[in-house]
């Protein structure tokens, strides 16, 4: 007898994966367009829900027509040409900036969390301050971040960094702390000295998880890029989102915030691809 | 001079302090084939880390060569029971890893001369393959893709390769089925013929011991609860001699029998 539907044994076949895993999308737009369509029948106005015609044209103007602040004010045409003037694209490579710079300085709080774990007279140091430090919540900072640095970009990254790194310094140190003790004591029985078994034997198994913890806090990266963004920022995706918002202009926020969640993803399955063909050893 | 040395070694653990090993006096001779037997519990895989260095005896000392060793080093190969192979290294580079890192650290391996030792390691790596019945193709694969038994035939070739003067192993085939841990036995006693490293064996299996070493430790915890001691210092008699071998495993089941304190499973 095969397992019913709602068995814990149940094996869903190739179509029921492919239709289940895509339902819930294909109703949450179905649900959306029947929503706006009945909204833009009562009031042809409405601009709380727009329809695709007026979000594709928002998203058209947004990603082919010259910023306002570009020296070139007009389209050639030709989307290679065009795109790189467009305020989407302008968007993207501020926010992308200060994603990419938060990212880099995360990998000094890598290599903490590994030295806390590993140094006895690191890890005393440190922790306790880390520990403390991880329970501030890191939104209430941005005000003194932007009294103590300015509005510039140096707050805003200091923001995604006080507020994601105290996390991956603990996750690298409980991975360091995971170490079986036998490996460490081999490594020296084999000649190896501390910082060869800091780098060589233990970095290198804890990076697969290390980087499986900073994909799983890239959520809160953007949530503090966005924080700052809104803020105080003249130019980026979340500075964007929040003009917008100001004049009701959900044909262009609905696109954007997919626009967001498309990079996400991209980066996602970037650093899992990544993960994969740097590690072949390791299995989730 | 012996080459161990372990003088009037005590250990405890924990607040308030539970003693472990209580005054062990032992000496061990270059060459010597070390099996170390005793219950669960009763400080064996404590001497071991006493001998490695990675944990510090609260009362007497231990020279090895005549010097006590704060920290591990070369000078004494390890194989524990689990965990004994790099998990991110392939078989060669786990077997290799010693002399590459005692011999070019972490940053001279970026020299050219590097690239060159390294070929001749690999090739010394796949002749101590061959030695341990794996293939060439074995070499490339990583720990998780080889069985419990290729794992610890791994691990014993990487703690060889850096020559050390001392192998320590800690229940190092207990977790093998008896039919691999019976090669393993007659492997490690081949190369522990072919090198003379001298070897401390952890087992808590009486056969396993009489099989394999030249002599046979007994600790034993005394009943008032203050440690370990040598209970049994045994030299065993030469395989051409198996009456005095069978004699030798009955009187130790004996012991294991009326006071439990070796656990004898055939292996």
């Amino acid at each position: 007898m095969s397992a019913g539907v709602l068995s814990v044994h149940a094996k869903p076949n190739r179509a029921a994966t492919l239709i289940l895993s895509w339902a819930l999308f294909a109703c949450g737009i179905a649900l959306y367009f029947y929503v706006s369509h009945a909204r833009h029948r009562d009031n042809p106005e409405d601009r709380v829900m727009p329809t695709i015609e007026q979000m594709a044209r928002g998203m058209y103007s947004a990603a082919l027509h010259p910023a306002e602040d570009d020296e070139v004010q007009t389209e050639t045409g030709n989307f290679w040409q065009d795109f790189p003037h467009s305020m989407l694209w302008k968007d993207t490579k501020a926010s992308s900036r200060r994603f990419l710079y938060s990212m880099l300085l995360l990998i000094p709080a890598v290599l903490l969390g590994l030295h806390m774990g590993l140094f006895p007279y690191v890890g005393v140091f440190f922790l306790r301050f880390i520990l403390f430090f991880d329970k501030i919540v890191a939104l209430s900072l941005l005000p003194i971040l932007f009294i103590a640095f300015g509005i510039d970009e140096l707050s805003k990254i200091m923001l995604i960094v006080i507020g994601v790194a105290p996390t991956v310094i603990l996750d690298t140190f409980n991975l360091t702390r995971g170490v079986p003790p036998e490996q460490i004591v081999k490594a020296f029985t084999l000649g190896a000295g501390d910082f060869d078994v800091a780098y060589r034997v233990v970095l290198k198994q804890i990076l697969p998880r290390v980087l499986n913890s900073i994909r799983l806090n890239l959520k809160a990266v953007m949530l503090f890029l966005f924080a700052g963004e809104m803020i105080a920022s003249t130019d980026g995706l979340a500075y964007r989102i929040a003009l917008l918002r100001r004049h009701m202009g959900m044909d262009v926020i609905v696109p954007y915030v997919l626009w967001v969640a498309l990079l996400l993803f991209v980066v996602d399955w970037g650093m899992r691809f990544a993960n994969r063909k740097l590690h072949p050893w390791f299995h989730e | 001079m012996p080459l161990i040395e372990i003088d009037h070694v005590s250990m405890s653990y924990g607040a308030p302090p539970r003693t472990v090993l209580n005054g062990i006096d032992l000496s061990i001779e270059e060459g010597e084939f070390v099996c170390v037997l005793g219950q669960t519990g009763c400080g064996k895989s404590t001497l071991l880390r006493l001998l490695l260095g990675s944990e510090q005896p609260v009362d007497g000392r231990i020279l090895i060569d005549g010097r006590e060793h704060r920290r591990p080093d070369r000078s004494r190969g390890y194989v524990p029971q689990k965990y004994s192979l790099f998990p991110d290294k392939t078989v060669l580079d786990n077997i290799t890893f010693g002399p590459e890192v005692s011999e070019f650290g972490l940053w001279r391996r970026w020299m050219p001369e590097f690239r060159k030792r390294r070929r001749e390691l690999r090739r010394e790596a796949l002749d101590y393959l061959r030695r341990i019945g794996l293939s060439e193709a074995d070499g490339s694969k990583y720990p998780d893709q080889l069985s419990g038994g290729m794992q610890q035939r791994v691990a014993i070739a990487q703690a060889l390769m850096s020559e050390p003067r001392i192998l320590l192993m800690d229940e190092a085939f207990s977790a093998l089925d008896p039919g691999t841990r019976k090669e393993m036995q007659r492997l490690i006693r081949s190369l522990w013929q072919a090198t003379g490293t001298t070897i401390l064996f952890v087992t808590h299996n009486t056969h396993e011991a009489l099989r394999m070493g030249t002599r046979v430790i007994v600790l034993a915890a005394s009943s008032g609860g203050e440690g370990s001691r040598v209970m049994l210092d045994l030299r065993v008699p030469d395989s051409r001699y198996p009456d005095q071998i069978a004699e030798l495993a009955e009187r130790l089941e004996t012991i294991s029998e009326t006071s439990s304190l070796v656990e004898a499973a055939p292996a």
